[in-house]
């Protein structure tokens, strides 16, 4: 990977890190789009893809409502991608794994984020009160820098295990294979189960399987 | 009423994005409804610095937290109860009957309605040949209404002011309330076996059985054994074992 790809990928997981929470929650950080573009900025979008659709899978179980807590897979998904891009199908599966283990670490730090976020806050409590703009500014703005700030570190650090997953594959062959497909039906039944659950009352899961029948039936059909 | 300029919805709109930047466990996105409402709050008497202005933006900042989508609806109804000379202590009731309200609608419309939408199409298309076009729907499924929720927030919210209650009554959004939630089920249903056929269906019959004791496991450890575990532990987890096993 050159120094100019390099850049442009870590600039990207940051861009997703921080869409997240603090600057326009466009979904551009969610794991089907972040990997999608990271697999274009390394060349190989078709992989992006494919490890996108797995985390995605995944990424349905998330329902950031109040103040939850939540993995944060936007620069997961751009590591996940650094492993599987040239990498063809066996790479897919650890792809996975590694965009899971650093949207579990992101998850932590976004819990750090918003207790720094907090202390902030305690800080200016005077100045807020008084309703001063410039203190209102300082701690507003301060936080998508400290969100950046954190967003760029899970990234560099996502990017670092992802290369050494590349150079030290901890499977390969059948079981890398066989890892992706484990994977893959956690993710299907992960989304099939919090699939059922969007629509109230018992309708969940008739709508689910009206759903299933009809993908079922394009398959067949197309 | 000198009411606010376009150029101060503009900025407000603008800072709406911007909302939930210093989310913390104090005043929750107190600050953010704060700082997206100060451009409608300087056409106050007095101006910027006078002392309704002062006063208001003390009101603003405090704890406030609510879907953030559904925030510009606030943001509007309370610069407006300041334009309105609205008594202090008013607005803030104001504000606290706007949490519940506006936290629960934006969850279910977009949540628990929207995002999975267009996460489910996004996945479907995702199994065309041509790389990305899942990607871009997905964005284009989930943002327009996004950004249409957004502005008519702002708006509705200025429109109504203290009876901002209505604009929550709209028709439109109660309509699409019935329709999210199953839409969800249904395109995540559709999606399901056309992205199990992409990913997986190019393999044997030992890599299927994988995929099946995959989501054999996720049902039954996530529904029944340790529904608090969670999908991406449980994920990390087997991936371990398999790594375990292989080297063995």
């Amino acid at each position: 990977m050159s120094g100019v790809t390099l850049a442009v990928l870590v600039s990207w997981g940051v861009v997703t890190g921080v869409d997240l929470v603090s600057f326009l929650q466009a979904m551009v950080a969610r794991p089907l789009v972040a990997a999608t573009v990271a697999g274009a900025i390394l060349g190989d979008p078709g992989a992006g893809v494919l490890v996108g659709m797995g985390l995605e899978l995944f990424a349905l179980e998330v329902l950031p409502v109040g103040g939850a807590r939540y993995p944060d897979y936007g620069p997961a998904a751009t590591a996940a991608s650094v492993v599987a891009a040239g990498g063809g199908s066996e790479a897919l599966g650890l792809g996975v794994v590694v965009g899971l283990a650093v949207a579990h670490l992101g998850e932590w730090t976004v819990v750090v984020l918003r207790r720094r976020n907090t202390l902030r806050v305690r800080e200016a409590a005077t100045g807020l009160d008084a309703g001063d703009l410039h203190t209102i500014q300082r701690v507003q703005l301060g936080g998508i820098a400290r969100d950046a700030v954190r967003a760029l570190a899970l990234t560099l650090g996502g990017i670092g295990l992802a290369m050494a997953v590349r150079r030290w594959p901890p499977v390969q062959g059948r079981a890398a294979l066989l890892l992706l497909a484990v994977l893959v039906g956690i993710g299907l039944a992960t989304a099939a189960m919090n699939g059922k659950r969007l629509a109230q009352g018992r309708s969940g899961a008739a709508w689910l399987a009206v759903g299933v029948t009809g993908g079922i039936a394009w398959l067949a059909l197309r | 009423m000198a009411g606010p300029s376009v150029i101060a919805f503009v900025r407000a709109g603008l800072r709406l994005l911007t909302v939930q930047a210093c989310f913390n466990h104090e005043r929750m996105i107190g600050v953010g409804v704060g700082y997206a409402t100060e451009p409608l709050l300087r056409a106050l008497p007095d101006g910027v610095g006078g002392d309704r202005y002062r006063a208001a933006m003390g009101r603003a900042t405090q704890y406030f937290n609510a879907h953030p989508y559904m925030v510009g609806l606030a943001a509007g109804a309370l610069a407006r109860a300041e334009h309105d000379n609205v008594p202090g202590p008013q607005v803030e009731r104001l504000r606290t009957a706007l949490v519940s309200p506006l936290g629960a609608l934006g969850d279910r419309l977009v949540w628990a309605g929207t995002l999975p939408v267009a996460s489910a199409v996004g996945l479907a298309l995702s199994t065309d040949t041509r790389a990305g076009l899942g990607a871009v729907a997905m964005l284009g499924v989930y943002n327009v209404p996004h950004l249409v929720l957004r502005v008519w927030g702002l708006l509705a919210g200025w429109r109504h002011g203290t009876r901002v209650g209505r604009a929550l009554a709209n028709p439109l959004l109660h309509a699409a309330l019935r329709v999210v939630g199953p839409a969800a089920a249904l395109a995540i249903g559709f999606a399901i076996p056309l992205v199990a056929a992409h990913l997986v269906g190019g393999f044997d019959l030992t890599i299927w059985t994988g995929s099946a004791a995959g989501i054999a496991l996720a049902v039954g450890v996530l529904r029944w054994l340790a529904p608090t575990l969670g999908a991406v532990r449980l994920g990390l987890l087997a991936a371990a074992v398999v790594a375990l096993g292989s080297a063995w």
